[in-house]
């Protein structure tokens, strides 16, 4: 039963925080920022705790006022995105090359370039896996707006990301010996 | 495209939050629950003081409500007094004039 779960918030914490936190980051492009976002969010959450039903409604209400309070930040900062990505991952010297190839981490960085409203929905899609009609609910956007911004950020990215593509494939070629 | 795609995808995983997150955000919640549990005693202090403020204010208006009707009862009995004196005024005119007139 639904009604038999009780929210515990330093459990929630623990769950979503790694969620939170890369959605801002995502959608600022600055991970200082990022974490206050993700502190005011669950702060927000600590408040509207008894109001949180189920573990699929908690997620759902940090992914969308996370994604809201981004928004917000955005606005506020007028953060430049890519060249601040790039000085921000310098100076907290974040090692995502471990993990991410270097066509990702490109990939990361051309997305912080896109328009605000298709960055959103592809952050959504592809790092939350979610679909159409979830984007749409937690941005509080047209389905149809969700599925225009999908598409089109997603042509975006790739034509951005087209030329370093060909250099990344024929470097990878050379290396094979193809 | 699909290729594209599954690089984005793996591109985009959620990134592991700073360690400190959860500290700072435990420290916060730690900070803010006295004054959470201070709210009620807040409101009914304010609510008190409201009361007490609508309570004297509704004395006050019925205070000068009395003093009103006081006033207005004082001034019918000033202008019945008059009325009567000049009652009595009037009537002790007529009594002279039709004394002098017998006199003439």
């Amino acid at each position: 039963m639904a009604h038999d779960w009780q929210p515990d918030f330093e459990q929630l914490v623990d769950e979503h925080q790694s969620m939170v936190f890369s959605l801002a980051w995502r959608m600022t492009g600055d991970r200082g920022l990022a974490e206050e976002i993700a502190q005011d969010v669950f702060m927000e959450l600590d408040k509207h705790l008894s109001k949180i039903e189920t573990p699929q409604h908690a997620c759902f209400w940090l992914r969308r006022v996370a994604m809201s309070r981004s928004a917000d930040a955005l606005r506020r900062r007028r953060v430049r995105g890519m060249d601040l990505w790039v000085e921000i991952e310098e100076r907290h010297g974040m090692r995502v090359e471990e993990r991410v190839s270097p066509l990702g981490m490109r990939l990361e960085q051309l997305l912080s370039t896109l328009p605000e409203p298709q960055r959103a929905a592809l952050v959504l899609r592809y790092q939350e896996e979610m679909t159409p009609e979830e984007i749409a609910a937690v941005l509080e956007s047209p389905l149809a707006t969700v599925k225009s911004h999908l598409q089109r950020g997603l042509k975006l990215l790739r034509s951005k990301a087209n030329s370093y593509l060909k250099e990344y494939v024929r470097i990878k070629e050379q290396a094979s010996g193809v | 495209m699909e290729e594209f795609e599954q690089e984005l995808r793996q591109a985009l995983e959620r990134r592991p939050a700073p360690p400190s997150l959860k500290r700072k955000l435990m420290e916060r919640r730690r900070g803010r629950k006295p004054q959470s549990h201070a709210v009620p005693w807040q409101r009914l202090a304010a609510s008190l003081a409201l009361a007490a403020v609508l309570g004297g204010a509704m004395a006050w208006e019925g205070h000068l409500r009395e003093e009103r009707r006081k006033g207005e009862a004082a001034r019918e009995q000033v202008l019945i007094a008059l009325r009567i004196t000049s009652q009595a005024l009037n009537r002790m005119n007529q009594q002279l004039a039709a004394h002098g007139r017998a006199q003439e």
